[in-house]
């Protein structure tokens, strides 16, 4: 059976050629554009990876969905990549977690910088699916 | 501060004098006491101008540490603003050039013309970033010249009224008989209207209206523009000048192009021109955004190049 990958990232044409890159790796998609949607979609359908964008402007921005989704022991199993427009995984930690909170701490399982090279997607999101 | 102490008397009194010596003792002693005084406000007045000079400094230090945080901050997000529409457009050419798509012309092409609008987002970002470090380092200094207002109204009235129609909103321009002479910058007032009537229209659903009412006020020249448009939720008014700052429908819907400057910048020049400007709005029922200006009295103060700084 086909792998699911849902993605979260609120840009159309990212989340489009995405599909299609993954689509063409065998792999089924679904979409939200936010963390709060990603929470409703999860209670649909289980997928086997989440590919997580950083800073989406509407309601959950992807650290606050990463350590929403760890905090859920339904879905704490699922593997959570982190696809971000920022320059590095320490911008993310700077910019987007609360300095007074355990500030090393952010849960995902990989970290891709946009622009991603399909071939490195389908490469990461096989990795992470197959363990 | 300090005050010199009194030289003590001479001791002129007899051996045996005893009240004398007390009398003496009780002199040096107020003396003592009256020293000790001064010396305590004297250190109570030093303690307390350290104390402030230390919050003070404390407070500098901190603003000087929230300007530089401020700073980077903004760095991060134009950084963000620009690679995310170019990761966009790099993985249309992607899946176009590498045969993703398995020939489907009309889906390459479809998605090459939405690569073409994202890539005209990051060329108006840029121009609005020009403008804006344009307008941080030459704050007040920019070149106002006095302005006739209908020559800069006009052309914007008619692009806007090309806009309305397109996106089959009704747009009524109410001219005052009269309209003021503005000192201004010609192109970024053009901007400032441009921006407020383009955002009127950009957000009022099909069949919804937009009325602008540009006349002189009293001394001043009004400008304001109301729509029938999705409103802006209570929640989300306080932050609508920021830099970056766009509502969640605007952003879930795809309605507006562009990175959300806008609002931002059309504030600062209004303040560099010395105007003001208000938002007021209902959720879903409308907003209305207000700006006005000083009308430019021949020979009053600061005439072409003022250099008033906020």
């Amino acid at each position: 059976m086909a792998k699911r990958v849902l993605i979260v990232d609120d840009d159309p044409e990212f989340v489009e050629t995405t599909k299609i890159i993954l689509e063409s790796g065998g792999y089924e998609t679904s979409w939200a554009k936010d963390g709060l949607e990603a929470l409703t979609r999860l209670n649909e359908t289980r997928p086997d990876i989440i590919l997580l964008d950083v800073m989406m402007r509407t309601k959950g921005d992807g650290v606050w969905t990463s350590q929403r989704l760890r905090s859920d022991e339904r879905f704490r199993g699922i593997p959570v990549l982190m696809i971000t427009a920022v320059n590095r995984e320490s911008d993310t930690r700077s910019f987007h977690l609360d300095p007074s909170a355990d500030g090393d701490f952010l849960p995902v399982d990989g970290f891709l910088e946009k622009p991603v090279e399909p071939e490195v997607l389908l490469r990461e999101v096989a990795r992470l699916t197959s363990r | 501060m300090q005050q010199d102490m009194k030289r003590l008397p001479p001791d002129r009194s007899e051996p045996n004098d005893t009240a004398g010596h007390l009398a003496r003792i009780k002199g040096w002693h107020e003396e003592f006491e009256s020293s000790i005084d001064t010396l305590v406000s004297y250190l109570q007045d030093l303690s307390r101008r350290s104390k402030q000079a230390q919050v003070e400094c404390s407070r500098n230090y901190s603003r000087a540490a929230e300007l530089s945080r401020a700073k980077s901050r903004f760095t991060y997000e134009v950084s963000h603003e620009v690679r995310s529409p170019l990761a966009a457009v790099y993985n249309v050419l992607n899946v176009v050039i590498d045969g993703y798509l398995k020939g489907d012309r009309e889906k390459q092409v479809e998605l090459l013309i939405r690569a073409r609008r994202r890539v005209r987002e990051v060329i108006a970002l840029l121009n609005d970033l020009l403008t804006l470090s344009l307008l941080e380092e030459s704050t007040g200094r920019l070149k106002k010249e006095s302005l006739d207002l209908r020559s800069i109204l006009v052309p914007v009235y008619d692009q806007m009224r090309d806009y309305a129609a397109e996106r089959d909103v009704k747009l009524s321009w109410q001219w005052g008989d009269e309209l003021p002479v503005l000192l201004g910058n010609t192109e970024l007032l053009r901007r400032v209207f441009i921006n407020i009537v383009d955002n009127a229209i950009k957000y009022t659903d099909p069949g919804g209206s937009v009325e602008v009412d540009a006349r002189k006020d009293g001394d001043t020249f009004l400008f304001q523009v109301a729509d029938t448009g999705i409103g802006i939720p209570d929640d989300e008014l306080p932050r609508i000048f920021e830099v970056f700052f766009r509502g969640a429908r605007a952003r879930s819907e795809g309605k507006a192009e562009g990175m959300g400057l806008g609002l931002s910048l059309v504030k600062r020049i209004v303040d560099d021109h010395r105007g003001t400007i208000s938002l007021t709005s209902k959720f879903g029922v409308g907003t209305t955004v207000t700006v006005r200006f000083l009308e430019h009295q021949k020979g009053a103060s600061g005439g072409e190049a003022s250099t008033h700084s906020r």
